[in-house]
């Protein structure tokens, strides 16, 4: 049996259009927009309220408010107690999720397209008259502290929870956990929640977003039945401040005794979203330890074995969020693995990156757009972000073009200008007593001990 | 109701093969099930399964060591696999017009694996495994639960009575002998299915199948699953566990014995897991959860496992100053009101699981799946369009009944985490 023919990986065959569905826009009388997508061939449609309600938003005193605001969205409005509330929207087959980022709250259903109408107004209904009871909002505050405790025990939790306060000063809110501390939620009252909603939940601080199979007529009309006549002005957001905690270099280890793998975390401050390097900086992160194949990953998972996976990556919000490395890599090998990642920071601040490296990684970001928009929620995400940043609906347009544009010199300069490993804060949780000593050696400023309950010992 | 498409054919060396066309955006998923899990682990051997899919991805004769990943990234497309009890996928997703590069990439290995084998390969991905394991397992709170709870719930004859990840000695004892021998029993074209999903003229694909899957040779008839394949339906009694870790709060995770995926009974106990476990309006989140404030959360899950029978696993974690023996209680407690389950507890189980079927059918790689693990399991790739009306089909006397026969304390396991202070 002859296989020759197969020593060559076959050639493509003709590249097939991707079109971005068209994305249409409305503006209800009272000043909510309505962002509409017809996409796909399933009956359904995703329905996202993109809510002005980032942790960004919350008082200083009250971390972790946002989070509870979302998940207290789920306690009954003036007309339904929680439990009617669950049950008029599971019998449409429809769950309610709502996430919080620094910069949005997102409540978002994805019902078959027969049951849109019913299920949207349930979905007004809950950001509109959400009504914060004190009983509800009392247990839900008590699951989050104790979802706070769980996550000081749950090493990756622990790790992304202290990293805020390692890299920015103490009165930037990025310093705080996205979930808040033990002080800062118990803090936190009913009315608190009720204020929060009545300031940042208005129309014009809300976008609905509709993807699915529903036409850009019917989506606007749905859109001002249930939310027409909703009224409000939202409050002016607080000042965003950002400050690094170091200026130089930093290590911070945070005690797990006898922990068998330690979580690093290892970066600095980035770039907001709206910074105009944002494309070459995907396309460099591409390379550096975005993608399986990236240097980071090759390197520290398959040519020595340290670690199951390590991904970097620009954490991008309205402020500058963190620029990260992110791996578990067993106890016994770790300072080599936090010096194979200085190694490979260094090497692309000082050499930049191959024309090989570049085509690829350029190839790969513009061919993975339409896989990651196969479905109606991904593509409603996809479309509220847009939202939260203020960006252009036709965004998705000529965004291959953009990376396409990316040049090997633009990554050089974004390199040097981007990517500063001297001053990389250092996070490790882990055993204390097995590393302190190798990590010392590596000389990059000061060790300090961090405890998960907040504070440095 | 939406019907996925299916054309499904076989060729000469056994290879299964399902079409399903959907050219809603230039995109293909490519999925292979081949039959061979955990389940077909030898005595001393166990995690093997899941090492070799690691080694699926080190080249292979004609595809350079890390090929495979770079090919498939630059071309713009994902890609993985994962092993489980009862068989071991490998997938990607594609730009349409890469079909072929998926279709090479799976036939090289599936072909010609062993001449690209070495010792160093095999050494650094038991490594990464041994680092999955500790990523998974180890350094994770509750990490060991289910390893624990298929060993309470299987005998040690049973082939599920081990878990996937496997131990770190049997990692270590691993060799490329067992590399070879592996490949050489399980990986063979009349192992496997093959389902090609998307944008594609069915005409080339299947020319295109042909080309390279066409010329592989049928392997040697598949061995039969080892140890006890059969089971009563019942335990016939209570096993119970207690662990003593570092987590902040206790946990309990109790299992019962149900019949293997596929049948009739499991769609009832699928729907049953909806009724107590799954949403903000199921039975033990109403009560446990927000109630009585026992539980910080609740889980219920039906394992669509295949040898012998099934587990179905609620979780809950106890809330600050409760206690585990408290939390297994109201289970027990709340279990005697499905004695009298309502029509809504059921239409509202059945509404949510209808729904969550139509979402993940957008994905054309899930739907690839869905249609090879059918074929793979139940030599019916029919059954993405039918499965939902096995649910439909599901009605409160069938719910009543089921938790009659099984949800007794006499056919369970309960293993209860217990928070313990480290270094103390």
């Amino acid at each position: 049996m002859s296989d020759a023919w197969r020593e060559q990986a076959p050639e493509p065959g003709e590249p097939r259009a991707f079109e971005f569905p068209d994305v249409h826009s409305a503006t209800l009388r009272n000043g909510m927009r309505v962002v509409h997508a017809r996409h796909g061939r399933m009956p359904v449609v995703s329905a996202h309220v993109v809510i002005d309600a980032g942790a960004a938003a919350e008082p200083a005193s009250r971390g972790g408010l946002a989070q509870l605001t979302a998940s207290a969205l789920h306690a009954g409005t003036n007309e339904r107690d929680s439990n009617q509330l669950a049950w008029d929207l599971e019998l449409l087959g429809v769950q309610l999720n709502t996430d919080v980022t620094w910069d949005a709250i997102e409540a978002s259903i994805t019902p078959p397209a027969a049951q849109l109408a019913d299920a949207l107004a349930v979905l007004a209904d809950v950001v509109r008259n959400a009504a914060f009871p004190d009983g509800e909002v009392g247990r839900l505050r008590e699951e989050q502290l104790a979802e706070i405790l769980q996550r000081m025990k749950e090493p990756r939790a622990l790790a992304n929870d202290v990293v805020g306060r390692c890299f920015y000063a103490p009165d930037a809110p990025y310093a705080r956990p996205l979930i808040g501390t033990t002080e800062s939620v118990g803090a936190i009252t009913p009315s608190d929640l009720r204020a929060f909603h009545r300031d940042r939940f208005t129309p014009s601080s809300c976008t609905l977003v509709l993807v699915g199979d529903i036409d850009a007529d019917s989506a606007t009309a749905l859109a001002e039945r249930c939310f027409g006549d909703w009224t409000g002005t939202p409050a002016p957001l607080p000042d965003l401040i950002v400050r690094p905690r170091h200026e130089g270099p930093s290590v911070h280890i945070v005690d797990r005794i006898g922990a068998v793998q330690s979580e690093l975390r290892i970066g600095h401050i980035g770039v907001p979203r709206s910074h105009p390097d944002y494309f070459p900086l995907i396309v460099m992160n591409s390379i550096f330890g975005g993608a399986f194949t990236s240097r980071l990953n090759m390197n520290l998972r398959e040519t020595h074995g340290f670690t199951y996976g390590v991904r970097s990556q620009y954490t991008f919000r309205r402020g500058p969020g963190p620029f990260l490395v992110s791996t578990a890599v067993g106890t016994d090998v770790t300072v080599r693995a936090v010096e194979e990642v200085l190694k490979e920071s260094e090497r692309l601040r000082s050499e930049g990156v191959s024309d090989e490296e570049l085509t690829n990684a350029r190839d790969y970001l513009i061919g993975i757009l339409p896989l990651q928009m196969q479905t109606t929620g991904q593509l409603a995400s996809a479309l509220a972000e847009l939202v939260t940043y203020g960006l252009p609906l036709d965004y998705y347009d000529n965004y291959r073009d953009r990376i396409a544009a990316v040049t090997a010199e633009d990554i050089r300069r974004v390199a040097r200008e981007h990517m500063r490993p001297e001053t990389f804060a250092i996070v490790v949780v882990g055993d204390a007593a097995s590393v302190r000593e190798g990590i010392e050696g590596l000389k990059h400023g000061t060790v300090y001990e961090v405890k998960p309950n907040g504070g440095t010992a | 109701m939406i019907r996925i498409p299916i054309e499904r054919y076989r060729l000469d060396n056994g290879l299964d093969v399902v079409l399903s066309r959907e050219d809603a955006a230039p995109v293909v998923a490519l999925n292979i099930w081949y039959g061979v899990g955990s389940r077909n682990e030898r005595e001393g051997r166990t995690g093997f399964a899941h090492l070799f899919e690691h080694m699926m991805f080190q080249g292979s004769k004609h595809v350079p060591e890390m090929g495979h990943f770079a090919l498939i990234e630059k071309a713009g497309g994902s890609l993985n696999g994962s092993t489980w009890l009862d068989r071991t996928n490998y997938y990607e997703t594609l730009p349409a017009h890469y079909l072929e590069l998926g279709l090479w990439l799976e036939s090289d290995r599936l072909g010609w694996l062993l001449p690209a084998m070495t010792q160093e390969k095999l050494d650094n991905q038991r490594d990464v495994v041994k680092n999955e394991r500790r990523w998974r397992v180890d350094n994770q709170p509750y990490g060991d639960w289910d390893e624990r709870i298929q060993a309470l719930m299987y005998p040690p004859d049973h082939p599920y009575h081990h878990s996937v990840i496997g131990s770190m000695e049997d990692l270590d004892a691993a060799s490329l002998e067992d590399v070879e021998q592996f490949f050489r029993t399980y990986y063979a074209p009349n192992n496997a299915v093959l389902t090609i999903c998307g944008d594609f003229e069915p005409a080339q694909a299947r020319e295109l199948v042909a080309k390279h899957f066409g010329d592989l040779p049928r392997g040697p008839d598949i061995p039969p699953i080892p140890g006890r394949t059969t089971l009563e339906p019942t335990l016939g009694g209570e096993v119970r566990e207690t662990v003593y870790q570092d987590v902040s709060l206790p946990r309990v995770y109790t299992s019962y014995r149900i019949p293997p995926f596929g049948t009739d009974e499991y769609y009832t106990a699928l729907v049953t897991s909806y009724i107590l476990g799954y949403g903000k309006a199921a039975l033990l989140y109403r009560t446990l959860v927000r109630e009585q404030q026992l539980a910080q959360d609740i889980v219920a899950y039906a394992f669509p496992i295949v040898v012998g029978a099934s587990m179905l696993v609620i979780w809950a974690t106890a809330r600050p100053g409760r206690s585990a023996a408290e939390i297994e209680r109201g289970i027990t407690e709340q279990f005697e009101r499905l004695r009298d389950v309502e029509d809504a507890d059921v239409e509202r189980a059945v509404s949510l699981l209808a729904a969550e079927r139509l979402n993940e059918l957008q994905r054309l790689d899930e739907r690839a799946d869905q249609l090879s693990m059918y074929t793979q399991l139940f030599d019916d790739p029919e059954r993405i369009n039918t499965e939902v009306d096995r649910i439909r089909a599901v009605t409160p006397q069938l719910v009543r009944d089921f938790a009659a026969r099984y949800l007794g304390t006499d056919n369970r396991a309960v293993l209860t985490y217990v928070p313990r202070e480290v270094g103390a």
